[in-house]
């Protein structure tokens, strides 16, 4: 019985630690961030002047601003693409049954355990434009005259960036796939086959609204993750060529730890968080499955 | 239907060959070329088969470089923060699933969004924050940022392999008198060890692989984690290579042995609870 009535005092010591924790590392540093986007101070640690709102006026007209904010939309949706299609490859691939089945279950996901870093020297190694084997394997084959280089235009490095986050990431998502496609009962494809359905036609009408709640929260959840990549892109193209690749993470980086715009940073932040939330509301009103669903 | 089941024979066959080539390739190719010879790695053609077999690079990594330095803080680092994650996610998670209380739902909720809350943004203020309270330059800094990112998945996942434990086991222990913390010590965690075990996995290798805030947290060599120092090394106008994938290699080998103990416990821990 003790679990059926309510319980706040003792429910509020179980949760407490944990609330208190993320609350103090999360809410203060917002405010800080609110405070300085007030302010106008530049290297860390000086003060500045009260400017009010000046900051935020000034940023949407600032063109970096604008092509940060274009380099992140395109960067989620190219994302999604891309993961989307790996991981239900992955996840629809791993869900039959082959020989070595559980091995590449349990290590399909070596590229997400791994340091973001070690991705980096990876692809950086095989994208390389002068001893890379990508380049000489596509030379081989008649793909290419000659090694291009894969981080060289703007175009090739943002694909080529959004191909290497999403072999980082996709695996994982084909597990958490994966798990909804373990959750649908059996019996749906058996009958659907006597009814003389095709594979086609299964994952269309059976599979696929089925994993409608797993789909809402990794849509959620991925575009968020997505938007908040920095260290894969840092790394490799530092932004560049000419900015293309520079996304609102990178922008906040560099706005407060190269160009020691602490204030403008704060601004960036407070005003991305905003667009975020808006994000997730939005997305959650429109999409979220129904509770009877 | 046999013409249906050899286009499904194609099509995994296919699948399973680009998956191979695409997600397990890669890691052939950088294991076997940080054992090349520095003319091999950088040589324009490249075969398949390596040609030279050589220890220099590791030699140089484990002794003439400040690898172990490096390797002390990421095991420090990461250690301290999957137990802290994990004492306060088990209890969050207990009192989520079991204790309805005011506000239970919010608190639920909260931690989805938390999950996903880019740590982009709170990298300046909390950069600012911790100069003010002098936590710059410590290990400390790290594992409070990593236990922020890792718990609230963690919740997520232990709340489903709390569900797997049937609600009559505890109901019978407080019959005879047990207490909570009993309840928990002796029933709980023992019953969810496997969840458990994946979980903090999930949080070892959130904080091993962790490199944006402990690259601007830290600024003394001697408290650098393992991404940084690789880091370091991938920033150089003329990379080592050999160098650059021995440490890669290196860096990558505690959390794969980790998971060769209990990988399998956090994958079935994804596909089979996680997200019911």
């Amino acid at each position: 019985m003790i679990s059926v009535k309510k319980n706040n005092i003792e429910g509020w010591l179980f949760v407490s630690p944990l609330v208190i924790w993320i609350s103090l590392i999360i809410l203060v540093p917002i405010y800080i961030a609110f405070e300085l986007s007030l302010f106008n101070v530049k290297i860390i640690g000086t003060s500045g002047k009260f400017v009010g709102i000046d900051n935020y006026i000034k940023l949407f007209g600032k063109s970096n601003f604008l092509n940060a904010s274009l380099n992140s939309f395109y960067w989620i949706i190219g994302n999604a693409v891309c993961q989307t299609f790996f991981a239900f490859t992955i996840a629809l691939t791993i869900n039959y049954k082959f020989p070595g089945k559980k091995i590449m279950a349990n290590w399909i996901i070596l590229s997400f355990i791994i340091p973001t870093v070690v991705v980096v020297v990876i692809w950086k190694l095989m994208l390389s434009s002068s001893s890379g084997v990508i380049n000489s394997v596509l030379i081989d084959i008649g793909l290419l005259d000659e090694a291009t280089g894969f981080f060289s235009s703007p175009n090739k490095a943002f694909i080529s960036l959004v191909l290497i986050n999403s072999w980082r990431w996709s695996p994982f998502l084909a597990l958490i796939i994966l798990s909804g496609l373990n959750s649908i009962n059996r019996e749906m494809y058996d009958a659907s086959k006597v009814d003389g359905a095709n594979f086609v036609q299964q994952f269309l009408f059976i599979t696929f609204p089925n994993l409608k709640s797993v789909l809402f929260v990794l849509g959620l959840v991925g575009t968020l993750l997505s938007f908040n990549i920095f260290d894969i892109i840092w790394l490799i193209t530092k932004g560049g060529p000419s900015s293309a690749t520079t996304t609102l993470p990178l922008l906040i980086y560099e706005t407060a730890f190269t160009k020691f715009r602490i204030s403008q940073a704060a601004t960036l932040s407070i005003v991305t968080s905003f667009l975020l939330l808006l994000f997730s509301i939005i997305f959650i009103k429109s999409m979220a499955p129904k509770e009877d669903d | 239907m046999i013409k249906e089941n050899n286009i499904k024979l194609i099509f995994l066959s296919l699948s399973l060959l680009l998956i191979i080539l695409i997600f397990f390739f890669p890691f052939f190719w950088i294991i076997t070329s940080s054992f090349k010879s520095p003319e091999e790695i950088i040589a324009t053609s490249t075969t398949i088969i390596p040609r030279s077999f050589t220890l220099e690079h590791y030699n140089k990594i484990l002794f003439n470089s400040d690898f172990f330095i490096y390797l002390k803080n990421s095991l420090i680092v990461s250690f301290s923060s999957m137990i802290i994650s994990i004492i306060l996610s088990v209890s969050a998670a207990y009192g989520l699933h079991k204790l309805k209380f005011y506000g239970n739902k919010f608190v639920e909720y909260s931690l989805l969004v938390t999950y996903a809350f880019p740590g982009v943004i709170l990298l300046v203020p909390i950069y600012l924050l911790f100069a003010k309270v002098n936590l710059l330059n410590s290990y400390f800094a790290l594992i409070v940022v990593n236990v922020l990112f890792a718990t609230p998945f963690a919740v997520w996942m232990l709340k489903a392999f709390f569900k797997l434990i049937p609600n009559e086991i505890e109901e019978a222990a407080y019959i005879d008198g047990a207490s909570r913390y009993i309840v928990i010590s002796r029933i709980i965690v023992p019953l969810a060890a496997p969840g458990i075990a994946s979980v903090a996995i999930f949080c070892f290798i959130i904080s091993w692989t962790e490199y944006l805030f402990a690259s601007i947290l830290i600024s003394g060599d001697y408290l650098k984690t393992l991404p940084v120092g690789l880091a370091g090394i991938v920033g150089q106008y003329q990379i080592d290579w050999g160098f650059l994938l021995s440490g890669a290699v290196l860096a990558s080998l505690p959390v794969i042995l980790l998971f060769v103990f209990i990988g399998k416990y956090f994958v079935s821990g994804l596909t089979e609870g996680a997200v019911k």
